[in-house]
């Protein structure tokens, strides 16, 4: 498999499926933004081109929050195998070996994730008005 | 935990190439055949004694899943040891174990196994290059 | 005991076994002219008995599992003493015959050669066995 492949299934595979929630939402309750706090002030949202950026956040929000959530438990079944490993129970070495891998691997990811959201925040910071 | 109940679409999006997963499978039947030729080579001298392996369909199985690229029939596969009954009895005290078949199996194996890990290592490797943007 | 390398109950324990047996052919071989030991009778074979134990079941629904061979007793073989004719041998008996030990060198050898084969064998076994876990240490490494 080459890395082409694998940028293929970033695009088909991973994403998209997250990507298909972020259609316009009734905006929730509580929606948390960039500002940490209220998201954007309430009454932008009255203006036409501003109300999916609201739902857009609170969409990203989740996918971000299932993502981290999804390499916090490999990062825990890495651990499960080395603990198993460590007590003698039966858990093969190359398991637990190729658990603590991927478990890295996916924290690879989410870490360059995280690289180029701030790459982005930046850059969109640096912008003149 | 909130996305553990849910299908890990995402991370292990990563690891369901239909290869890598068949290679891991066959990384356990490899460790598995050793622990059954070294069982063998233990008992070379016993009375009695037959050989065990791997189960010989396993390898076939495993094959056609790959081949047929769903991950689910490469998950649902086991490997197990059971008696060799294909093995003949050269001896006259019943053990069926040949040592000059025994040892060539072992370093078959050993040679598998490497290869299997090797591979396991490219496609780690591989995808740590896709995510860093670096060959490194 | 951390399990890292596969199959190494089996083949250490078959180290051991095989090395207790050829210490005892060797004891035989040096002995096989003993006419008289401390007990007063001449050397009696020994002979190494092996059992079988079953190991821990390995993975789901194996129906077979490896067997680990352990020395269960050295016994005495209970041939008689071969007899020579030697009248003027301090150990002879009134009819001039000497007890020699039932020890046959011949096939002392060819049990040793078995013996070393089969210890050859096994530590072929546990070599590829370690590198075998110290690839499995070098995954995800260039």
């Amino acid at each position: 498999m080459t890395p082409i492949s694998f940028n293929s299934g970033l695009s088909s595979g991973i994403y998209s499926p997250e990507l298909r929630n972020l259609r316009p939402q009734a905006p929730k309750e509580n929606a948390k933004g960039i500002d940490g706090g209220e998201g954007l002030d309430p009454s932008l949202a009255q203006m036409p081109g501003v109300s999916n950026l609201n739902q857009a956040q609170v969409g990203f929000d989740n996918v971000l929050g299932k993502f981290v959530n999804e390499v916090n438990s490999k990062q825990m079944a890495a651990g499960d195998a080395v603990t198993g490993l460590l007590g003698g129970k039966n858990v093969p070495l190359h398991q637990a070996m190729i658990a603590m891998e991927e478990a890295s691997v996916s924290f690879q990811l989410m870490v360059e994730v995280r690289n180029k959201l701030l790459e982005g925040y930046q850059e969109l910071l640096r912008m003149q008005v | 935990m909130l996305g553990s109940s849910r299908q890990k679409v995402m991370v292990n999006g990563l690891f369901t190439q239909t290869n890598y997963q068949g290679l891991k499978k066959m990384l356990d039947a490899t460790v598995m055949r050793h622990e059954a030729i070294a069982s063998n080579l233990a008992n070379l001298e016993t009375p009695n004694y037959k050989r065990i392996d791997v189960e010989s369909g396993f390898g076939e199985e495993l094959s056609r899943a790959i081949a047929g690229r769903d991950t689910r029939d490469i998950s649902r596969l086991e490997p197990r040891l059971v008696l060799d009954k294909s093995a003949s009895s050269p001896n006259r005290d019943g053990n069926t174990v040949q040592l000059d078949r025994e040892l060539l199996a072992l370093q078959q194996n050993s040679l598998a196994h490497n290869m299997q890990t090797q591979f396991v290592t490219g496609s780690l490797m591989k995808l740590r290059s896709a995510i860093q943007g670096r060959t490194a | 005991m951390i399990k890292l390398m596969p199959g190494l109950d089996s083949s250490a324990a078959a180290l051991q076994a095989e090395r207790i047996r050829l210490e005892v052919i060797g004891q035989n071989i040096a002995n096989s002219n003993t006419t008289k030991t401390a007990s007063g009778k001449p050397y009696e074979r020994q002979i190494v008995k092996f059992e079988t134990v079953l190991q821990d079941k390995l993975g789901v629904n194996s129906e077979a599992v490896p067997l680990l061979v352990k020395v269960a007793k050295i016994a005495k073989d209970t041939k008689p003493p071969k007899e020579i004719y030697q009248p003027g041998h301090p150990d002879a008996k009134p009819n001039g015959m000497v007890d020699y030990p039932n020890v046959n060198v011949h096939e002392e050898m060819a049990d040793m050669i078995a013996s070393s084969r089969a210890y050859e064998a096994n530590l072929a076994a546990i070599k590829n066995a370690r590198s075998m876990t110290l690839q499995t240490l070098a995954i995800g490494r260039r």
